[in-house]
């Protein structure tokens, strides 16, 4: 078997087993949490020693992958201000799949307001620092992000149940910082190399917790896959995945 | 081929992540009861909170607490000798699905609920409601004050109209639709019918707007109003059309005499028209086309009013406004016995297209921004019926029940 058909077959196996995962998971009831997907798209072109730019397309699953969560489309630029400093800055179209909301009056028992779920829009802008040392062939990175999120109103989303009458949404501003520690690994002459990180968000108080455990392939320089899983624990109530939720994530680079 | 698979499981992937996750549908936000009318007997469904309570085929609904929300009450079936009284503390939903109710005593449908009341005929549905020439003495509410019954359909709270079904509306003894609120037609077919004994096609108190739909309204009562509101005109779109052929009601108190014309529509404040087309006429003595106690304010669609009394007891102008008229766009026709215009303040032609035909003259503010002509009677422009007239580029078919030889004519459009 020559490469290029070995290539074929592993991607379709690869292919093949996250379809099985997703449909196993699809098929199991009784979760305590979510699970959902990850898919991303991207490329980088650098510019000069210093700048880089980068658009990045993806899309998200919630309801243990059997409904669309989200799709985002951004673009970001990255200067190097010194070796193992760098800053950036992007911005993200969010076009997300708002859950279904039920509010119950005071007696808990009957309901209130219904919020059926919604495609939606927001748009998130943020600014990062961060920094990044080595030890041997472990590297060692901190990031520290500023996000910003606006939600425009959306008409006749809202549903009064006794006044039978369907109201707009709010629009709606959030300011986060989100911190992520990350310690990766470069093997020798393996082009494999697993990284381990986990952010906070903070709003005031720790909203989300995110930990992510994966590994890069990179292949020819130009192309960077990688294969994830990511936990993602709730504890402050948000304007999205409002649940703990296990995510297996695929993502493609191409660096030009 | 290997392609080709990858994309057919990419596909796979897509395809399984679109389903819906919501746990409700609005059917889990509803109470829903259903009532068949069977001549003498009604048959009644879903009723899971006992709210109903039946005296033959007249059904009494008592959702006075503050578990029925969301109720929606279905009606089907026939009676000749039936109604519907709802009380309920909660905007609720009555689905005319085929039903034909008379009730020779009084509403047909009284609602005593002063919230909403979304009133959905069904598409490709006929319904009929009917009452008779006198109502009997109205039964007393919980806190034992007599109820209203103002027409044969009667409702405390608004109404909005829906669905595109057709709604027939027989007024014997009092008004055809009356609210104690404001009434909305968003969409529909609705006929009013009223005749000599009833009263007004539409009374309403507090605000009438039409978005869509058709509404043929047709009175013949003395003094009698298509529509007569105590509040805002708002005609947003839909089709109107308004017959009224009665003459003067005069009644006396206290040794007074008091007259009240007929007319298409009484507006006790702003008349405004901004698409849609209405059209108005008025036959009997003194009979106006629009009669308001504010400004009529024309912006669009198009409007045609026709009256054709006598003035013996009123003057039957086109329109007539004790606040001013202001003519800003749209076509808007106007043939009257009396004054085509008639105002205590300005009338104001600033667009639209206007050809205003009556037997006594109208006066055109001096301020208005759009050019006109005036004709009188020394130019001999004759109104027939039937015949189209033409002038200044503007052309109308004169209505086949209007004649005005040597008529006052006021001509405008934008191109003059």
């Amino acid at each position: 078997m020559d490469k290029s058909n070995r290539r074929w077959r592993h991607l379709a196996i690869l292919c093949l087993s996250i379809l099985v995962c997703q449909t196993g998971y699809s098929t199991a009831s009784a979760q305590s949490s979510d699970f959902g997907m990850l898919y991303e798209l991207g490329a980088e072109k650098k510019l000069s020693r210093k700048w880089n730019l980068g658009v990045e397309t993806e899309l998200r699953t919630r309801n243990n992958t059997r409904t669309l969560d989200r799709w985002s489309m951004g673009i970001s630029a990255e200067y190097k201000i010194i070796k193992g400093l760098k800053a950036s800055a992007g911005y993200t179209f969010l076009y997300d799949n708002n859950e279904e909301e039920l509010s119950l009056k005071s007696d808990n028992v009957r309901a209130n307001k219904w919020k059926p779920s919604y495609w939606g829009t927001r748009h998130r802008f943020n600014v990062s620092l961060g920094g990044n040392i080595d030890w041997g062939r472990l590297n060692i990175s901190l990031r520290e992000r500023w996000q910003y999120t606006y939600r425009p109103e959306m008409a006749d989303k809202k549903y009064d149940i006794d006044e039978m009458t369907w109201s707009a949404t709010k629009s709606k501003h959030k300011h986060l910082l989100r911190s992520r520690l990350q310690l990766s690994y470069d093997f020798p002459h393996w082009k494999f190399d697993p990284f381990a990180n986990v952010e906070l968000f903070n709003g005031w108080a720790i909203e989300k917790m995110r930990c992510n455990v994966g590994v890069d392939y990179k292949y020819h320089k130009q192309h960077v896959f990688s294969l994830y899983y990511r936990f993602q624990k709730v504890y402050e109530k948000g304007d999205e995945n409002n649940h703990n939720t296990h995510f297996v994530g695929l993502s493609y680079k191409f660096k030009f | 081929m290997k392609r080709k698979f990858i994309y057919i499981v990419t596909m796979c992937l897509f395809v399984c992540s679109c389903v819906n996750d919501d746990s409700y549908t609005m059917d889990d936000f509803r109470n829903t009861i259903s009532i068949v009318y069977q001549g003498t007997s009604v048959q009644v469904s879903g009723d899971v909170k006992g709210l109903i309570s039946v005296n033959g085929a007249h059904v009494t609904v008592n959702g006075s607490n503050n578990t029925t929300a969301n109720l929606e009450i279905t009606l089907s079936g026939s009676t000749t000798d039936g109604s519907l009284l709802v009380y309920n503390l909660r905007s609720y939903t009555l689905v005319l699905n085929g039903v034909n109710i008379t009730n020779a005593n009084g509403p047909a449908i009284n609602n005593q609920c002063g919230k909403a009341l979304y009133l959905i005929c069904s598409n490709g549905t006929t319904n009929t409601l009917t009452d008779g020439a006198t109502y009997a003495q109205a039964p007393t509410n919980s806190t034992g004050e007599v109820i209203d019954q103002k027409g044969t359909l009667f409702s405390e709270g608004q109404i909005f109209f829906r669905g595109t079904g057709q709604l027939t509306v027989n007024g014997n003894g009092k008004n055809g639709i009356a609210s104690d609120d404001y009434i909305i037609i968003e969409n529909g077919n609705i006929n009013v019918n009223v005749s000599s004994t009833g009263s007004n096609g539409i009374k309403v108190n507090d605000g009438f707007t039409i978005n869509a739909g058709t509404l043929n309204i047709d009175v013949s009562a003395k003094g009698a109003r298509g529509i007569k509101n105590d509040a805002t005109t708002t005609i947003a779109g839909g089709t109107m059309t308004i017959k009224t052929s009665g003459d003067c009601l005069i009644e006396t108190n206290d040794g007074i005499a008091d007259t009240t014309a007929c007319a298409g529509i009484k507006s006790d404040s702003l008349f405004v028209m901004t698409a849609g087309t209405l059209d108005i006429t008025s036959t009997g003595d003194g009979a106006k086309g629009i009669n308001c106690s504010a400004d009529i304010e024309v912006k669009g669609g198009r409007m045609t009013v026709t009256t054709t009394g006598t003035k013996d007891y009123s003057k039957p102008h086109g329109l007539k406004a004790d606040g001013n008229v202001v003519f800003s766009g749209g076509e808007i026709y106007v043939c009257s016995a009396r004054k085509a215009i008639s105002t205590d303040s300005s009338f104001l032609i600033n667009g639209g297209t206007v050809m205003a035909i009556g037997k006594k003259e109208s006066e055109v503010s001096v301020n208005s921004t759009q050019n006109y002509s005036t004709y009188d009677d020394d130019d001999e422009i004759d109104a027939i019926g039937g015949e189209s007239l033409s002038l200044d580029g503007v052309t109308y078919t004169i209505p086949s029940v209007f004649t005005c030889r040597d008529a006052f004519v006021i001509v405008s459009n934008s191109s003059m």
